[in-house]
């Protein structure tokens, strides 16, 4: 629980957390998830790894308010969480851009629509303008979702996520439909997004799910290794690297072990869940 | 026009113009009655009718017909539509209603409709509304169902309200296949008007019902004029495509991201 002490009250706050499905067909019950308790600290990058069906989409989705757990509660500074809200914005990994809308008009979608947004136009257009730069999608601004390449689509509804400023930023596999070379781009980028060189207080909280170890260690101040089957935290690994990372901190050793350490958590479990499907 | 388009056009013409002469000769050869059109006559009655502002006239209060008709099917589609395709609730209480009246042909309510309105503008308005309003509404319906929920679960977390997401994302989403529906719709309106027309001209007798539909009941009772019976089917069909090309160049217009 060191970790933790940076700040002095947990920004999203997990307790005993369930899920249970029953398949409509069968009436059979599977647990997704079985007493999950975490705690995400203010201003902290949080990674979730483990292999397919360990229930990590499930907690991204139940912290986004898009899922009722069957047991436990999830709290934001405290209070419940009850439904979707702007304070938690959500990067999807097939990004859900409205097609019919210009890049643009994406990344307004919040501020113009939400519940209760005040917003002038004026000062719409001066903040879509900041994360087109932000996010680099200079150029593109009328251009639909159709038109543009994985990345910029990306970027763009890394951009829509934004833009209601939330405090929150939950990312589901955001960089798995990329190539290799757009994902490590894109993965020094979120960083400097994120704010690596500020002070910790300043930064969003990110819970950022994804299959990459690398990409874990890569990014992560803490990394939760979850098993499947039912689904539940195996272990928290902090990652001790210094920020902001660089490139070349790929291949520094210590970055090599922790891959290594964690893979070999969760080795079993991917092997078995991939021979069986 | 370009050269290729040209030789297109050309060929195309090569069947319907054959058909035309052997049409002409064969009647030619035989001796002509007013029972048997012939495409030289066909263009005549036509002239005439262009010329009298007759057929312009009746194809224009048919049409307006045809869009009154149509703009309370769509209004009713599209609102009962999205409420079927969204709440479970109202496409269990509606589904039965809207398909056990579907298969009623829109004709088939004609007495009720010259009952109720009598044998004016209302009563076609109605026959043709009552047949625009099922492709609308279902094709409505189907589009607000195809809709990705993913898109509806973004604007949730985007902290976007259920009616603002009707409107923003589940409409626009859907709107392909309400344009389908409104093309269909239009098409069996435009159809529907003849028949409303020639049955409730009937019911008039001669009377100023007026309309295309009306004209061609004239020709076919009174003036007995196989020529004058054509030009209308075919005002009809040149219509009904200028009126689908139309729709088309809205919904290129309308749904850029859909090129």
């Amino acid at each position: 629980m060191e970790t933790l002490t940076r700040a002095s009250q947990p920004k999203l706050k997990l307790r005993g957390i369930g899920k249970e499905f029953v398949l409509p067909r069968t009436g059979e019950h599977t647990v997704a998830l079985d007493s999950v308790d975490l705690d995400v600290a203010r201003g902290e990058f949080l990674c979730i790894v483990g292999p397919s069906g360990c229930g990590k989409t499930t907690i991204l989705n139940m912290i986004a308010g898009l899922a009722k757990p069957t047991s436990g509660t999830l709290t934001i500074d405290g209070k419940p969480i009850e439904g979707p809200g702007a304070d938690r914005g959500v990067v999807f990994q097939d990004y859900a851009l409205f097609p019919w809308k210009t890049v643009r008009e994406n990344i307004e979608f919040g501020p113009r629509y939400r519940i209760g947004a005040t917003m002038s136009r004026q000062e719409r257009n001066e903040r879509v303008r900041q994360l087109i730069d932000l996010v680099a999608l200079n150029g593109a601004e009328n251009k639909y979702p159709y038109e543009l390449s994985g990345g910029m689509r990306q970027r763009c509804a890394f951009a829509r996520a934004l833009a209601n400023e939330p405090d929150v930023l939950l990312m589901d596999e955001p960089f798995a439909a990329l190539d290799a070379q757009t994902r490590v781009i894109l993965q020094e980028e979120l960083l400097r997004i994120w704010g690596e060189d500020d002070a910790g207080a300043d930064r969003r909280t990110v819970v950022f799910i994804t299959h990459g170890i690398d990409e874990a260690v890569f990014l992560a101040d803490r990394i939760v290794v979850m098993s499947s089957h039912p689904g539940r935290i195996n272990e928290i690994k902090p990652v001790a690297l210094p920020r902001p990372r660089k490139p070349e901190i790929r291949a520094d050793t210590r970055f090599q072990e922790l891959v290594e350490e964690i893979w070999q958590l969760i080795r079993h479990e991917a092997y078995a869940a991939t021979i069986k499907a | 026009m370009t050269r290729l388009a040209d030789s297109h056009l050309l060929r195309a013409a090569v069947l319907p113009v054959t058909l035309l002469v052997v049409w002409q000769l064969a009647v030619m050869l035989h001796t002509p009655s007013p029972r048997t059109p012939l495409p030289t006559h066909v263009v005549e009655t036509a002239w005439t009718l262009l010329k009298t502002g007759d057929l312009p006239l009746a194809l224009l209060q048919s049409f307006g017909r045809v869009l009154a008709g149509f703009a309370w099917a769509a209004a009713f589609g599209l609102v009962l539509g999205a409420l079927m395709g969204t709440y479970r609730a109202f496409d269990r209480a509606l589904d039965p209603l809207v398909e056990s009246f579907r298969p009623i042909a829109p004709i088939a309510l004609l007495p009720l409709a010259i009952l109720w309105f009598g044998t004016g503008t209302p009563a076609a308005a109605f026959i043709v509304g009552y047949a625009a309003f099922f492709p609308m509404i279902v094709n409505t319906i189907h589009g607000v169902k195809s809709v990705d929920p993913q898109l509806v679960r973004a604007a949730r977390t985007l902290g976007v309200g259920r009616f603002t997401i009707l409107r923003t994302v589940v409409l626009p989403g859907a709107m392909p296949y309400v344009f389908v529906g409104a093309r269909l719709a239009l098409g069996v309106a435009w159809t529907s008007i003849i028949a409303a027309e020639l049955a409730v001209g009937a019911k008039a007798g001669g009377g100023s019902t007026g309309g295309i539909g009306q004209m061609m009941f004239v020709f076919y009772a009174y003036s007995v004029d196989l020529n004058g019976i054509i030009v209308c089917m075919v005002s009809v069909g040149i219509v009904a495509m200028i009126i689908d090309r139309g729709l088309r160049r809205l919904e290129y217009w309308m749904l850029p991201w859909k090129r």
